[in-house]
């Protein structure tokens, strides 16, 4: 083993170290942030997947939080057990991502974002306006938070420790189905969908798929955020919600494994570090947003892929295709995916 | 030649680093001084309530800085940071969290009724009272011993509205445009159970955005509909859009609303469209009140714009903090609460109460109130309501 995967491989064993021990060093309030940046994560995974790795541009992610969120709200609320909710989120997603996904078949790029937006809107609309089910502009109050084998999360670190959880689970999950030929479908789904076909791939079934995987991941991620709050409202699932994750998924870098997991860092912690400046903390976040995607376009994942890129090419060459292989090995840099797709 | 593990692993580095810091950051946190007494405000400060927001907190700035300057409280001096809800209430719920691990002796706001909602529960979790500017129902109706109000609650406020209709104006039909968010809804759903009570007809029911521009379409519907009056329960900003709106249309019937579209800030907003506008005022800078026109002037001096009620009621509520812990004799949040129930303060006691307000065993508040009508510009007070129960 080579010195720089051990120095890695320690650098991600300190990460998991301390996202482990952060409740015995962070107060209430650190806690309940880092508990909010694992359910978001989970999120963006699912929307990096659909985005980032397939390359359909969905603007609905954010409404599928909602729904997986109203889902166990309402569920547990009528005294269904919270893991039954869990997976009735996941499963209610998915069938929806999946109906969501037939007009990804027919439109591409900015259409299928004004599909998807359309549908954002009308999730809100659908839970603003029918008080009998929703509670309207109300919302839900007092969700309960569930019991974990046995084991209370009303408290704030217990809840972080389940989320955390989910997130490994999740992030596990993922990880794995890039590395099966899924993870390669999609991609070259997204590179060259007739070269993709012509492989043997059916294009049609892999892009309803993650469309729909995608969809249950934001499920499953509203399923963790309802208790996690213990409130929602309509408000809280708008389309700024979608964009926000979709910011994540962007500055993070898109089709990059671990791209989200920075994205949200960046989305959830830096407004709150920049407080100190009081009015003007939205200007500074925004500028520097503004900023990290001016000069890099890829994201902060993808610009240290080029770096490194940069480093082990002689100067004067560019990168060839498929040049940008990330540690899972299925996320090529958007040139090189098509031929990554059938390089095994 | 470097391979891509070895590209795995730098990133894999990288990441270690960045989150290492990121973690280390966020575990610091300032605590307050122990000469200090740490009393945090949560309010919307951007987004759709910054203009309420913002006035809360200015009413609270100039409070405490008297306060401050004349001593503080039981010899300590008043720490109140403000922090920024984005009008969003998981935000809200998100900062509260944050305050608690300082152990706040009490909490101001937010003035948002979803954000009020969302964040009492925690309040009544660690036992720390939570003086709010929400004017929702239900806030005060889920038995938390810690909420306490600083304007009247929905279910106070439509009764006068809604007797000044009918006797007032003797109407018989009303139409009513609400903003379809909590706050509205709210309004809008104890108002027409208000009139169903007294058999007005509500013969249009209009529900409109927050932060809608064009309300041409709902002024059309309004004067199809030609009631005697049209009751407008929307936030300051819409407010305004809609009085130019219905001016432009010429929409005939009496304007009617409650506290905020006779507020300052609508008045300004919305110039000569204003004029004409009716309705109750739960706090007014214009009233015949001698303290509450001082206060204004203060107001405009330190902060160079008028003020609306929410300033008010930022003001009263640092002043009701006072007059409590003076008469408890210490800093103990939970028996703070529990002296605010059922607690008079009058202005002769503690001037910065402005008017006598009284709480009562929900923490709804109770004082005068005032009808108002706007005149050339101006606010004008043409009838002093007494308070409910005296």
């Amino acid at each position: 083993m080579s010195l720089a995967r051990i120095l890695g491989l320690l650098a991600v064993l300190i990460a998991v170290g301390l996202l482990i021990a952060a409740p015995t060093m962070l107060r209430s309030y650190g806690v309940y942030l880092l508990a909010l940046w694992s359910v978001t994560t989970i999120a963006a995974l699912g929307l990096n997947l659909t985005l980032g790795y397939a390359g359909q541009i969905s603007l609905a992610q954010g409404a599928f939080v909602g729904i997986g969120a109203y889902t166990v709200a309402l569920a547990t609320a009528a005294g269904i057990p919270y893991f039954v909710a869990f997976l009735g989120a996941g499963l209610i997603t998915f069938a929806i991502g999946w109906c969501l996904g037939y007009p990804a078949l027919r439109v591409q790029h900015h259409f299928l974002a004004f599909v998807t937006l359309a549908f954002s809107t009308l999730v809100f609309l659908v839970l603003r306006n029918e008080q009998w089910l929703t509670n309207g502009i109300y919302g839900i109050n007092d969700i309960a938070r569930p019991k974990v084998f046995g084991l209370s999360t009303n408290r704030n670190p217990d809840f972080y420790y389940f989320a955390l959880g989910m997130l490994a689970l999740f992030a596990g999950l993922q990880w794995w189905m890039l590395r099966s030929p899924w993870g390669r479908a999609f991609v070259a789904i997204r590179e060259n969908p007739l070269r993709a076909a012509s492989l043997g791939i059916d294009v049609r079934r892999y892009t309803l798929m993650a469309f729909a995987i995608g969809s249950a991941y934001g499920g499953f991620a509203g399923a963790l955020y309802a208790p996690l709050v213990q409130f929602i409202e309509p408000n809280s699932f708008q389309l700024t919600y979608s964009l926000k994750l979709l910011l994540i998924v962007l500055v993070g870098g898109a089709g990059y494994f671990i791209g989200p997991f920075f994205g949200a860092m960046i989305e959830i912690l830096l407004p709150e570090w920049l407080r100190f400046t009081q009015g003007y903390y939205l200007l500074i976040y925004a500028t520097l947003v503004v900023i990290l995607m001016a000069v890099c376009p890829k994201g902060l994942v993808g610009a240290v892929a080029l770096i490194a890129e940069r480093r082990r090419k002689p100067p004067g060459r560019a990168p060839g295709p498929g040049g940008t292989l990330d540690p899972g090995g299925a996320t090529p840099g958007p040139t090189g995916a098509a031929s990554a797709s059938h390089s095994r | 030649m470097v391979s891509l593990s070895q590209i795995a692993a730098r990133r894999g580095v990288l990441g270690g680093i960045v989150l290492a810091g990121a973690l280390a950051v966020s575990s610091l946190s300032a605590r307050a001084a122990d000469d200090t007494v740490f009393i945090p405000n949560v309010v919307e400060l951007s987004g759709a309530g910054a203009v309420s927001g913002t006035n809360w907190r200015d009413g609270i700035t100039l409070a405490v800085e008297e306060i401050n300057a004349a001593g503080g409280i039981l010899g300590k001096k008043l720490n109140v940071p403000h922090l920024d809800t984005q009008s969003d209430a998981s935000i809200a719920r998100a900062q509260v969290q944050k305050v608690m691990d300082d152990k706040p002796y009490v909490i101001l706001g937010p003035v948002f009724s979803g954000s009020v909602l969302v964040t009492m529960a925690l309040a009544q979790q660690n036992e720390i009272a939570e003086i709010v500017g929400g004017e929702a129902a239900a806030i005060t109706q889920r038995g938390n011993a810690f909420v306490f109000r600083t304007s009247f609650g929905q279910q106070f406020s439509m009764p006068k509205i809604a007797n000044y209709i009918r006797d007032g104006l003797k109407a018989k039909s009303v139409a009513v445009l609400w903003v379809n968010n909590d706050f509205g809804k709210g309004g809008r759903d104890n108002f027409t159970k208000e009139m169903q009570a007294r058999d007005i007809k509500v013969v249009a029911d209009i529900s409109t955005e927050s932060g809608q521009v064009d309300f041409a379409a709902d002024v059309v519907k309004l004067k199809a509909a030609n009631a005697d009056a049209v009751f407008v329960y929307t936030n300051e900003e819409e407010s305004a859009r809609f009085l130019k709106e219905a001016r432009k249309q010429s929409l005939k019937g009496a304007l009617i609303g409650e506290t905020t579209l006779l507020s300052q800030k609508v008045i300004e907003l919305a110039g000569e469209a204003a004029n004409g506008v009716r309705g109750h005022v739960g706090l007014s800078s214009d009233a015949p009140v001698p303290a509450l026109a001082t206060f204004a002037e203060k107001f405009k001096k330190r902060f160079n714009y008028a003020n609306d009620h929410n300033g008010i009621k930022g003001y009263v509520a640092v002043y009701a903090i006072k007059h409590v812990t003076e008469k408890i004799g210490k800093f103990d949040s939970k028996a703070f609460a529990e002296a605010l129930h059922g607690m008079t303060i009058t202005p002769d006691k503690t001037p910065g109460i402005l008017m006598e307000a009284t709480w009562d065993k929900n923490g709804d508040i109770d004082r005068a109130s005032f009808l108002g009508e706007v005149v050339a510009g101006k606010q004008k007070i043409v009838e002093v309501l007494p308070k409910l129960n005296k």
